[in-house]
């Protein structure tokens, strides 16, 4: 059995966007937002690497990252702990995540901004279902 | 110095998440609720509810380092980094704050043009009282609106 539960996938839609904190060798975390958590299989998990940004040069000095995501449906969320284990520009999980990125952009009105360069795979190291972050759906006024 | 717009954004209805690290450079994430910049323009207290705080107090406690991503439902984005400085248990004053904070990232999410069936329960949702107030010095801020220039640093005042 996988580390990924069945119910997290949703969490993985691109519906809400999730996030992702990576910390540098000098000890500097970083905190960002990230269009695309792509599930590979129940032990790995795929990042969208659209820029050059510090997320990316982070993970080649420390291949640690903690990801949080939230289901669009239940709206439980989760931390993800991850390790960095390779980059993808071509085959199978980068064309899907390539056609998901290109539904999100237009989605939210970043069409020709979002543009896939790798996707990053990474071990899924542990999976925790937060306590205490959300309150439950029933006791939120206006939601049925 | 926060620049205008920065502190705007931390005043209103912006996500805000919280990362730390560990002895380990394990990274950590907490979702903050609000937050509030000091007279003095570098000095900054971010809320996050009590039941996620052991995590992010122990990692400052440790080292001090802490990053605060802000971005509007707009996908406009930034981030600060700085030094952590005390915390405390949310006061009523904090709590009053939170519950304008929700209210607005409730409306800003309904003008982005989020479905009321997925911004209300979103935004109201995040747990947020009890609550811890994490006050940092900002020493770093970086442009980060998805495109080519994000992680640009920005000027100060700019």
């Amino acid at each position: 059995m996988g580390m990924l539960p069945d119910e997290i996938k949703a969490a993985m839609q691109g519906v809400i966007p999730s996030h992702v904190v990576t910390c540098a060798r000098d000890g500097t975390p970083n905190a960002s937002a990230i269009s695309q958590v792509y599930y590979v299989d129940p032990d790995h998990v795929a990042l969208s690497h659209q820029f050059f940004n510090k997320t990316k040069r982070n993970l080649a000095e420390n291949p640690r990252a903690m990801v949080w995501l939230i289901s669009p449906e239940t709206f439980d969320t989760w931390d993800l702990e991850l390790e960095f284990d390779h980059s993808e520009t071509s085959g199978p999980v980068f064309d899907a995540m390539d056609m998901q990125i290109e539904a999100i952009a237009s989605m939210v009105g970043m069409k020709g901004i979002f543009k896939l360069r790798s996707a990053d795979i990474f071990r899924v190291v542990s999976v925790t279902k937060t306590v205490g972050e959300r309150i439950p759906l029933r006791e939120i006024p206006g939601v049925r | 110095m926060i620049p205008d717009r920065v502190r705007e954004l931390l005043h209103g209805p912006a996500y805000m998440q919280v990362g730390t690290r560990d002895a380990d450079l394990r990274p950590a994430h907490t979702f903050a609720v609000a937050a509030m910049v000091h007279d003095d323009r570098q000095t900054v207290t971010v809320f996050v509810p009590a039941a996620r705080a052991a995590r992010p107090l122990a990692d400052l406690a440790h080292n001090g380092r802490l990053a605060l991503g802000i971005a509007f439902a707009s996908h406009e984005a930034y981030q600060l980094k700085g030094t952590y400085i005390s915390s405390r248990p949310t006061e009523a004053a904090d709590v009053a704050r939170q519950e304008a904070y929700r209210a607005a990232l409730l409306a800003d999410t309904l003008r982005a043009g989020f479905p009321d069936e997925l911004a209300r329960p979103l935004t109201q949702g995040f747990a947020w009282s009890p609550g811890v107030a994490i006050t940092f010095r900002a020493e770093e801020i970086f442009q980060q609106t998805p495109g080519p220039g994000a992680g640009t640093p920005m000027a100060p005042g700019g």
